[in-house]
């Protein structure tokens, strides 16, 4: 460990900026003592390497993920989510090095199932799930982001060459809503069982926001339903029209799911639909000036989907009661194309630390602090 | 709600229909807005997409609190 010296927390985190070592906001002064205690929260050898983070091949170890969770402003009750997460982006077939070099602005997006939802948070999965104020939420997504930069290497415009990124690269992180989803668990259909808790990891692109209103009399809601997910998810500008590869993310409202489930669709109906739906025509693609699509002496009419294998199709519920579904399409490319990665969090490793006395809270003398409130 | 406080504060009885999952935005936008007390009704939620049937039951089972708030019967 790299240990720099500051005559103050101020100092240390202008320090931090000018290393570039921050994602451009405040960060927690990852201390030795709040470091050393973030990672006795881990339950592991804090030198046990969790995995090799690409584009810089850095070394993941438990220390150095835990550095970034102090950074990022986690609790140790969020840490046992961080590890996972860096595990899944570490797997080969991630392509983690490809992902964080490529002009796309991809990102991990971390989808958090099981008991740990409630364990490691409360990770949010309600009204604003991918939005600000869940504190787990945006301390677990921004750790793993610190970790692909600080470990990883991943510098825009120098390592990372996204052309813009997106705000999800800031952090990108929500739970399954579980208990009100007529769904079995997201996580379950990775081979996990219902009690176990797992990250689900996608490469995923800013959400795109999809509008329908059900009408309980209408027997062709479900199937009005599938065919706007489908619209969105065949954009002709997304790399998933064009490379007819990667993976397709869609975040149902409660509303939703009640319109498919009501019509006696399963996940398994839904992503085979939605798979079968969400085409362009060859026609189309022409039009739009598609490089990737070579079958140009093809039938105009020829419906080309977006996707081969409706399994790369992640289909569950977050978000509040409403109008809109969520859908993130992806890169695409890398030698694995994108695909879906999963990883178990392991709660019983995990062990509680005093993390107030760490960080000093009610240590210091009075300070006035100005509230924001309304 | 903003409507109903609108109506309201331009001297036209009023009431705010809210969903049950909007019912504590409504009490902060009622709060936000200096009323309160401005009168709402819960409704389940969603009342969106239900259907004609359901939307029917939930008008029904609502119009005497309209009512009756109206007629100052009754402060919900």
């Amino acid at each position: 460990m790299t240990l720099l010296e500051a005559r103050s927390e101020a100092d240390a985190l202008e320090q931090l900026h000018a290393l570039g070592l921050t994602d451009g906001l405040p960060v927690v002064i990852p201390t030795p003592d709040r470091v050393a205690m973030m990672a006795l929260a881990t339950g592991l050898d804090p030198d046990l390497e969790l995995g090799v983070m690409g584009p810089a091949h850095g070394v993941a170890s438990v220390e150095k993920v835990a550095t970034a969770a102090v950074m990022a402003g986690c609790l140790p009750d969020h840490i046992p989510v961080v590890v996972a997460a860096v595990r899944a982006v570490c797997q080969p077939e991630f392509d983690l090095t490809e992902m964080q070099s490529t002009t796309h602005c991809t990102a991990p997006l971390i989808v958090v199932c099981g008991p740990a939802r409630h364990q490691c948070g409360e990770v949010a999965s309600g009204f604003g799930a991918l939005g600000p104020g869940h504190r787990a939420n945006a301390t677990i997504g921004r750790a793993l982001r610190l970790a692909m930069m600080n470990i990883g290497g991943a510098r825009p415009g120098v390592s990372d060459m996204a052309l813009h990124g997106h705000p999800g690269k800031f952090t990108y992180c929500l739970a399954e809503d579980t208990e009100n989803s007529p769904f079995p668990p997201l996580h379950t259909t990775y081979g996990y069982a219902e009690d176990d808790s797992a990250v689900v990891i996608v490469g995923a692109e800013a959400p795109h926001s999809t509008i329908f209103t059900g009408d309980a009399d209408d027997p062709e809601s479900a199937n009005r339903l599938l065919n706007v997910i489908a619209a969105v998810m065949a954009n002709p500008g997304s790399n998933n029209a064009h490379l007819r590869h990667g993976a397709v993310t869609v975040i149902m409202n409660p509303d939703h799911t009640t319109v498919l489930a009501r019509a006696g669709l399963t996940r398994e109906d839904i992503q085979a639909e939605l798979a079968a739906r969400a085409t362009n025509t060859a026609a189309t693609l022409a039009h739009v000036g598609s490089a990737f699509y070579l079958n140009r002496d093809g039938p105009p009419d020829e419906l080309v989907p977006i996707l081969k294998d409706p399994s790369r199709i992640v289909v569950f519920q977050a978000g509040g009661s409403g109008l809109y579904t969520m859908v993130m399409p992806s890169w695409c490319a890398g030698p694995h194309q994108n695909p879906v990665v999963h990883a178990a969090i392991d709660l019983d490793q995990a062990c509680e630390v005093p993390w107030a006395d760490t960080l000093g809270v009610g240590q210091s003398d009075t300070t006035d602090v100005v509230g924001g409130a309304a | 709600m903003r409507d109903s406080i609108t109506t309201a504060r331009a001297g036209i009885p009023s009431i705010a229909l809210v969903t049950d999952a909007f019912w504590p935005q409504g009490d902060f936008v009622a709060a936000a807005t200096g009323m309160p007390s401005v009168p709402r009704i819960r409704l389940p939620h969603p009342v969106a997409g239900s259907g004609e049937d359901a939307m029917a039951k939930v008008a029904a089972d609502i119009a005497p609190q309209i009512i009756s708030i109206l007629t100052g019967a009754a402060a919900n």
